[in-house]
């Protein structure tokens, strides 16, 4: 039994790795803007460890620095990261076990990451699991801040740059192969990514994404087949 | 700003940041969702992923989009062919670097 929860954590870890060369350079660049808005690298290291949600702290240290009051930082932070509790449903409906103070803890590691790897893989669904998975994201978080607040220039221009692209090829790789098989679910994906393009011309993309992910996928009910997802209907 | 007041700012975010990924924690096993539901909930992940993508991946360098467009190619045509997600992660980094030098 043991051994196989210490099993489940380690491969929830190893699922876990694309997302280190995402997370590392982009929470560089997060501590990077938050120590030219004025932060402490104390302060800088400590948004990064209790809110952990990468796009949020960007825009919460910009607002900072251009004299925006606290309550409205933290009711854009809100607005922001209000897609959370459609990915949290997921992976807790998802999710077959633990109590709730595990699934409390497991919680704040909801990602966007974190969230695409644990639904979208057919075998894995323990607690202990996302668990292993997101102590990778949390620390690989903690660790670019770190990098970044103590040592902004570690890192050559054109290497950071490049490293830019990781976390979309990671969502593009996990999202391809789940539409070879599947031209109707291929067909909602385009049409959500058109959705969300025209949408965010409209309204702010923050309210965009969840706008098109929730309408898309209601849409998606009426026409799509998940049945061919292999094993996965139990 | 001062100390206080980013102490003040940080733990306001994290609170209104945690909620919404708590609350489903607490309810969702103890609900019974209906088919259609848990359908709609299945098909999530995908829309979400394609709104990750779409337009985001365009600007990923907001002066050259052919960065975002090599990249997330390079990705997808590894990906259908059953390449692991690390493999096809590394393989648009590495495009994009070559992509860099180049221009």
């Amino acid at each position: 039994m043991q051994e196989t929860k210490k099993k489940q954590y380690l491969a929830g870890m190893k699922a876990a790795v694309p997302v280190i060369l995402g997370f590392i350079p982009v929470g560089i660049a997060y501590a990077i803007m938050a120590r030219q808005a004025g932060f402490t690298v104390s302060e800088t290291c400590a948004m990064s460890a209790m809110v952990f949600a990468g796009a949020s702290q960007m825009m919460a240290v910009g607002m900072t620095e251009q004299g925006a009051a606290i309550l409205v930082i933290v009711l854009a932070t809100f607005i922001l990261n209000l897609r959370h509790l459609i990915m949290s449903t997921c992976v807790m409906n998802r999710m077959e076990d633990g109590s709730t103070k595990t699934r409390l803890l497991a919680s704040f590691g909801v990602t966007d990451e974190s969230f695409a790897i644990f639904t979208t893989q057919a075998k894995h669904r323990s607690a202990v699991y996302f668990l292993g998975l997101i102590t990778v994201t949390y620390l690989s978080w903690n660790v670019g801040t770190f990098i970044g607040a103590v040592a902004s220039d570690f890192l050559p221009e054109i290497l950071t740059a490049s490293l830019g692209i990781a976390l979309y090829a990671m969502f593009i790789s996990i999202l391809v192969p789940n539409l070879t098989n599947n031209w109707k679910l291929g067909a909602l994906v385009a049409m959500t990514a058109v959705c969300n393009s025209i949408l965010t011309q409209l309204i702010p993309s923050s309210w965009a994404l969840i706008v098109s992910t929730l309408l898309c996928a209601f849409l998606g009910v009426f026409f799509v087949d998940l049945k061919e997802e292999g094993g996965d209907e139990q | 700003m001062s100390g206080t007041k980013v102490l003040l700012l940080i733990l306001g975010m994290a609170i209104v940041t945690y909620i919404p990924r708590a609350i489903p924690a607490i309810f969702v096993d103890k609900l019974k969702f209906s088919p259609k539901v848990e359908k709609f909930l299945k098909l999530i992940p995908y829309t979400a992923m394609a709104a990750l993508i779409f337009p985001g991946v365009f600007a990923v360098d907001a002066e050259k989009p052919l960065i975002g467009i090599v990249g997330g190619a390079v990705a997808g045509i590894l990906a259908w062919k059953k390449c692991p997600v690390m493999v096809c992660v590394l393989a648009a980094i590495g495009a994009d670097f070559l992509l860099y030098t180049l221009l």
